[in-house]
């Protein structure tokens, strides 16, 4: 071989592996990173066209606690309507798009979703910044169904867009009576600075008012704000009886364990925080929440037929770190794939005006906490609601609502 | 303020300065000493609180776990260095972005580990002691003086060891260190592995006071920077003096005005400080 000669097969070489490397990295980088959209098919063959769910929820970034347990339940709820059936004799079809808890990434995931698949609904979202920045591409401009799961500050009241999850009347108004009974009459809000905080105050803030309770304070914080010394200190000089928290981890630990050391705890104060649910008993030591109180729409505890059912089924697809629970929406995914389940069998169709028209009242038997319906001109939903406290690192029920509470929304 | 209030005041001023004292003290002594902006620090920390995390799920005790987490994090950042960031030496701003985007690769992994998740792990020394009539956290307390002892560890060891003589020497001429024989290659990388185990150490630390999440880290960051840009660069003391008065600062403003305020503010005052004083907060510091 000559010295040319070599020297040009080294350089072949040396091209070849450097593509190599290239392309590999580039393959590696999309594995990786992913395009975050995932098709679910139903299981057997079908000889009709499949309805399509869209379901569009973080499971990535910040708020992936929520939206991993969203994403399972829906996998979860959709196998069992296809196994029995289907809809309409028809299969269900996921789409999973990855909204990365990004905003301005979900609103093109979403856009995929209602003009290239053409799903026939939308489920997702969990933040409230999440739904206002995705509600127009479905609703408006997408021309599709929308149902949103979380529990949230209230005052959606777009047409075609129904929510599952719990609102600021339904977490108030059995909630701080028993808080007042359970606790006393001076209340702290320490809150994180957003919108759910802020209006979920003023509707607390109301509520302890019209019960003969005070509030003493109402702090907004930047949302990653982690040193609670000020506020801890005025909490103990003021002598509050109960602090109704909207701080949000992973600040809320620290806030959590300031104020455990300062001694409220201790002196029989309480505290309450209305997102807390089994998953969020792991951000602090079960001593530093001893007889913290929460309300939502279901707990383990409850111990329904319904409720633990799915808890089961749940456990055993989706055994490891995100359990199904109320405050990660995954009862409201759970609900909201139902009561559309029921709603599109009472229609006979997928169109968005029948479906809306039947999804006004639509009404389960069964689900986490016990049965639940639309409340006819408000998209919003009524149900049980139960109020819950914290004993050794689980939570015990101490008050279910007497029926169904309205959830006071658009009404 | 009334009386009762300044003892939880100072206390809560010192306490929290002495966390930011400790985060920023890896991160301090990677800028002062390589000019290098570790966009990674905050998940350094993360990770160092993940190795307490980890090894308390294995029933290791929490303060054996604190030991090994700046070891572990330390051999991360060694291993870091001699594979990705010694490219970078050359192009400060390219290591700014590639030290994000490792961050982000490590954040997000931790996250996918964690499912998202919070976790809580149990301090050495639980609960809290009373001072007069005020109930003073005790880890927090040891936290105080663990970042006392380690400030000290660190000034001896940059301004009266051989290993100092030798980082100050390839920082301030590196041609000229060469040619004395000093491996700057090698410097270089044990000063990023000893920053990258400070922040494990911090991470370790800090782990029962705040909750174990990916994005434990996020919150430091930014204003770890502004504390070395007010330290004026250069110098180790004076990344300590900026991250003592940012962090100070940070805790005592919402005694005084409201949180989100207060955030503001700590900035402002900071970069009013560093257009009055460019040449960093000790001006009698290196250069």
């Amino acid at each position: 071989m000559s010295n040319g000669e070599f020297q040009v097969r080294q350089r072949l070489q040396s091209y070849s592996r450097r593509l190599f490397v290239q392309r590999a990295g580039l393959l590696g980088g999309m594995i990786a990173l992913g395009a975050g959209s995932y098709l679910y098919n139903p299981r057997g063959s079908w000889a009709a066209d499949p309805i399509k769910v869209g379901i569009a929820t973080d499971l990535t970034g910040p708020i992936s606690w929520g939206g991993i347990p969203n994403a399972n339940v829906a996998k979860m709820v959709i196998d069992d309507m296809n196994a029995s059936g289907g809809l309409l004799g028809r299969p269900l079809q996921i789409y999973l798009e990855d909204t990365a808890t990004n905003e301005a990434l979900a609103v093109t995931k979403v856009r995929k979703l209602v003009t290239q698949d053409r799903v026939d609904v939308v489920l997702g979202g969990i933040t409230s910044s999440m739904r206002n920045a995705i509600k127009d591409t479905i609703v408006n401009r997408g021309k599709t169904l929308y149902i949103y799961p979380q529990l949230y500050e209230g005052k959606e009241c777009t047409p075609y867009l129904f929510c599952t999850g719990p609102t600021p009347a339904q977490q108030c108004d059995t909630f701080i009576p028993w808080l007042i009974k359970n606790g006393g009459k001076k209340f702290y809000l320490p809150s994180a600075d957003y919108v759910w905080p802020h209006v979920l105050n003023a509707y607390a803030r109301k509520t302890i008012e019209q019960n003969g309770g005070e509030v003493v304070g109402e702090e907004y914080f930047p949302v990653d704000h982690n040193d609670y010394g000020a506020t801890v200190n005025k909490i103990m000089a003021s002598k509050v009886n109960v602090v109704f928290n909207t701080t949000i981890p992973p600040g809320l630990a620290a806030f959590f364990k300031q104020l455990y050391e300062a001694g409220f705890n201790r002196n029989g104060g309480r505290l309450a925080c209305v997102y807390y649910d089994e998953n969020a008993l792991n951000i602090t030591p079960a001593e530093e929440i001893e007889g913290l109180g929460s309300c939502l729409d279901y707990f383990k505890a409850i111990n329904d037929p319904g409720g633990n059912k799915i808890q089961a089924e749940y456990n055993k697809l989706y055994p490891g770190v995100n359990p199904f629970t109320a405050g990660s929406a995954a009862t409201g995914m759970y609900r909201g794939l139902k009561l559309w389940e029921a709603a599109v069998k009472e229609a006979k169709s997928v169109k968005r005006e029948d479906v809306a028209k039947a999804l006004d009242h639509a009404k389960i038997l069964e689900g986490p906490g016990g049965g639940s319906e639309f409340v006819p001109g408000t998209r919003h939903v009524k149900m049980n609601m139960y109020t819950a406290v914290s004993k050794g690192g689980k939570f015990e029920i101490v008050e279910k609502s007497k029926g169904p509470v309205m959830p006071g929304e658009c009404g | 303020m009334e009386s009762t209030a300044v003892v939880p005041f100072l206390f809560d001023v010192i306490a929290y300065g002495a966390i930011f004292v400790l985060v920023v003290l890896g991160l301090g002594i990677i800028a002062s000493m390589m000019g290098i902006f570790n966009f990674a620090h905050g998940e350094f920390v993360l990770l160092g609180a993940y190795t307490v995390y980890l090894l308390e799920q294995r029933s290791v005790p929490a303060w054996i776990a604190m030991i090994c987490a700046p070891i572990a994090v330390g051999i991360f950042g060694l291993l870091l260095e001699r594979a990705v960031i010694r490219r970078f030496y050359a192009a400060p701003v390219a290591a700014m972005l590639g030290t994000y985007a490792i961050g982000l690769a490590l954040r997000e992994g931790v996250r996918g580990l964690l499912g998202g998740q919070f976790y809580w792990v149990k301090a050495p020394l639980a609960g809290s002691f009373t001072l007069g009539d005020v109930s003073v956290s005790a880890w927090r307390t040891a936290v105080i003086v663990i970042t006392v002892l380690t400030m000290v560890g660190c000034w001896l060891l940059l301004t009266r060891t051989k290993f100092g003589l030798q980082v100050r020497a390839a920082l301030e001429n590196p041609a000229l260190a060469r040619a004395s024989g000093i491996s700057t290659s090698r410097v270089y990388a044990l000063t990023f592995a000893l920053g990258a185990a400070l922040a494990g150490l911090a991470g370790g630390l800090m782990a029962p006071i705040y909750s174990i999440s990916a994005d434990m880290g996020v919150p430091f960051l930014i204003k770890s920077f502004l504390a070395v840009m007010l330290g004026g660069g250069g110098g180790f003391e004076g990344a300590m003096a900026g991250a003592a008065f940012v962090g100070g600062t940070s805790a005592a403003l919402p005694w005084f005005i409201k949180p989100v305020v207060a955030d503001v503010v700590v900035f402002v005052v900071a970069i009013a400080i560093m257009k009055v004083r460019p040449q960093g907060l000790l001006s009698s510091g290196r250069s």
